[in-house]
């Protein structure tokens, strides 16, 4: 390696390394009997989320008479939207996966940073590495994980739909991959808060439960300030997952309408993460 | 260049100062000794000079640059304290994992990380996960890694305690092999080992740079170290100080003697005292020219 290695070879290296880190953490998680263990778990969970609520629930959705309930109990517009997803599978699948794949998140990206810091294994690390490198290589690592894991159970939503009606295969191909890339940027900012607060930790549990914490406390907070100043009710959207159930009455290109709140959540945290990182001792 | 340039460096936790206003400057070349009681602020040191942690006050360059500069990655290598590696993967994918960030392919980088492994007699051990390691073969994988890619200043922190003593030798014939072209800041409590490995030796204490020594210094002092098998101390203080150009001598430890001279021919003092144990028919352990790194650290 040169002395003075020029802008440029720094800039690749980093970026080489961000990548490596990042294929080395889903190598680390998919190939150990403690990723397997979880993977099986998550697989299994899905799988029962898929055979009951998804394929019993899309029955009831495609009939006339259910529509007529939920209009009577939610009200005529509250969730409207849901009946016009082309696949009824996938529109349950969206309202599920909206609110399961982000708790899931907050668990699986909880260990980025905070077990490896704990017992020095940065150590060996930061010698080879850019801190840079090392959190924006871990993020995208888990990022990948879960993008991975969500379009298995996407496909597995499709090959559920088309076992009902072969006709399906390309509006459900084409809702597949809508509600796959919203849920990617829903968990963006889950994924770098969790970042964050694994920096922070010094174990995944303990990440867990400051991000009980952040969410619980920032809630009640925003709901305070909601009540004595509404004019900075705005500061709701700070939190991530604020556009959660709003998304749930959307469909098709529709959904991506809250996707800004989420990509500008996920790189105001990204930011702090490296600013943090760079900061903190190893 | 300097190999390592400290100004005024501090290191405080809370109220506690780790280093206090430490100034070193290093080249590259034999290796180095870092000693001092524990709480000294070794650990300290090296973290800092890894770029582990951020200093208090002061300035911190390693080759020219600041700690944790992308210019120095790959160039700069440690055995940290107490750090270990992820205990679910085995040695060998962690340790060729490193050599990829260093710029190896894939295939190279499992020879470098064998290659290392070779060098700490664990290549057997590749295939084991750290967790199943004894003590003294994880210290011996964690060396290993810090020889990876031949960096250019390799910082040990107390890399034989806790070995058992023939790898502890094994490690220290390793150093003394690679430091033609790498430099090693030691630091350790066995101040044997660092008199037979290192040029120099800086003694930290209280945070502070107490005392900087060059062993090459030593051979020139007028000094002789005599260790005795076994004798009657008196009467081996009453007839050294009868021979020529014996200035004093002074029972250091049980058996043990410092020797001051006046004489510019060294070898006349050493044919005396050989001759004196001769006639006496005593028995000698050690004739050391100079005084041991404990009696010029401590004394």
């Amino acid at each position: 390696m040169e002395n003075n290695a020029p802008e440029t070879t720094t800039k690749n290296s980093m970026l080489k390394n961000t990548l490596l880190i990042a294929k080395f953490e889903i190598k680390k998680m998919l190939f150990n009997p403690r990723g397997l263990i979880a993977l099986i778990a998550f697989a299994l969970v899905w799988l029962l989320i898929l055979l009951y609520p998804i394929s019993g629930a899309s029955s009831f959705l495609i009939n006339p008479d259910f529509r007529g309930i939920i209009e009577g109990v939610f009200g005529p517009n509250t969730l409207s939207e849901l009946f016009k997803w082309p696949v009824a599978e996938l529109a349950v699948y969206w309202i599920a996966a909206l609110y399961i794949f982000p708790l899931f998140s907050i668990f699986v990206s909880a260990d980025q940073f905070a077990t490896d810091k704990a017992r020095g294994t940065f150590r060996f690390l930061s010698l080879r590495v850019g801190r840079d490198s090392l959190f924006f290589g871990r993020f995208i690592g888990h990022m990948a994980l879960q993008c991975l894991l969500l379009a298995l159970t996407v496909i597995a939503t499709i090959l559920l739909a088309i076992t009902r009606d072969m006709s399906l295969l390309l509006p459900a191909i084409s809702s597949g991959l809508i509600v796959t890339m919203n849920l990617m940027i829903v968990l963006l900012p889950y994924t770098a808060l969790m970042a964050i607060l694994s920096l922070y930790a010094n174990s995944a549990r303990q990440a867990t439960i400051y991000a009980i914490l952040v969410w619980a406390a920032m809630s009640i907070s925003i709901a305070i300030i909601n009540n004595y100043l509404p004019i900075i009710s705005e500061l709701k959207w700070a939190l991530p997952g604020a556009q959660i159930s709003l998304m749930i009455n959307t469909q098709g290109l529709q959904t991506f309408m809250y996707a800004p709140v989420a990509l500008i959540q996920a790189a105001v945290l990204l930011f702090l993460g490296k600013m943090y990182i760079n900061r903190s001792a190893l | 260049m300097n190999l390592v340039n400290c100004k005024g460096l501090s290191k405080s936790y809370g109220d506690k100062k780790a280093l206090n206003q430490v100034d070193i400057t290093l080249h590259a070349g034999s290796p180095i000794a870092l000693v001092g009681p524990n709480g000294a602020g070794k650990t300290t040191l090296f973290s800092l000079l890894c770029g582990y942690i951020a200093p208090s006050a002061g300035e911190v360059n390693l080759l020219g640059h600041k700690p944790g500069s992308p210019e120095l990655l790959g160039r700069i290598a440690s055995l940290p304290q107490d750090a270990t590696l992820d205990p679910n993967l085995d040695v060998l994918t962690q340790l060729s994992f490193f050599a990829t960030l260093q710029g190896y392919s894939d295939k190279n980088a499992k020879a470098e990380a064998m290659r290392v492994l070779n060098l700490v007699d664990l290549a057997s051990s590749a295939k084991q996960k750290p967790s199943s390691l004894s003590h003294g073969m994880a210290k011996r994988v964690a060396i290993a890694q810090a020889l990876m890619g031949t960096p250019e200043l390799v910082l040990l922190d107390e890399p034989t305690a806790g070995l058992d003593p023939a790898n502890a030798k094994k490690i220290r014939e390793l150093v003394k092999s690679l430091s033609t072209n790498t430099t090693f800041i030691i630091s350790s409590h066995n101040l044997d080992e660092l008199e037979k490995l290192c040029d120099q030796v800086l003694y930290l204490e209280h945070g502070q740079l107490r005392q900087s020594v060059s062993m090459n210094e030593s051979q020139h002092d007028d000094y002789i170290t005599l260790t005795m098998q076994h004798c009657e101390p008196s009467a081996l203080i009453e007839a050294v100080l009868n021979l020529a150009d014996i200035s004093s001598i002074e029972e250091r430890q049980s058996n043990q003697f410092l020797i001051k001279h006046n004489s510019a021919e060294v070898y006349g003092i050493e044919i005396a005292l050989l001759n004196l144990f001769k006639q006496r028919n005593w028995q000698y352990k050690a004739l050391l020219k100079g005084r041991t790194l404990e009696e010029k650290l401590f004394s």
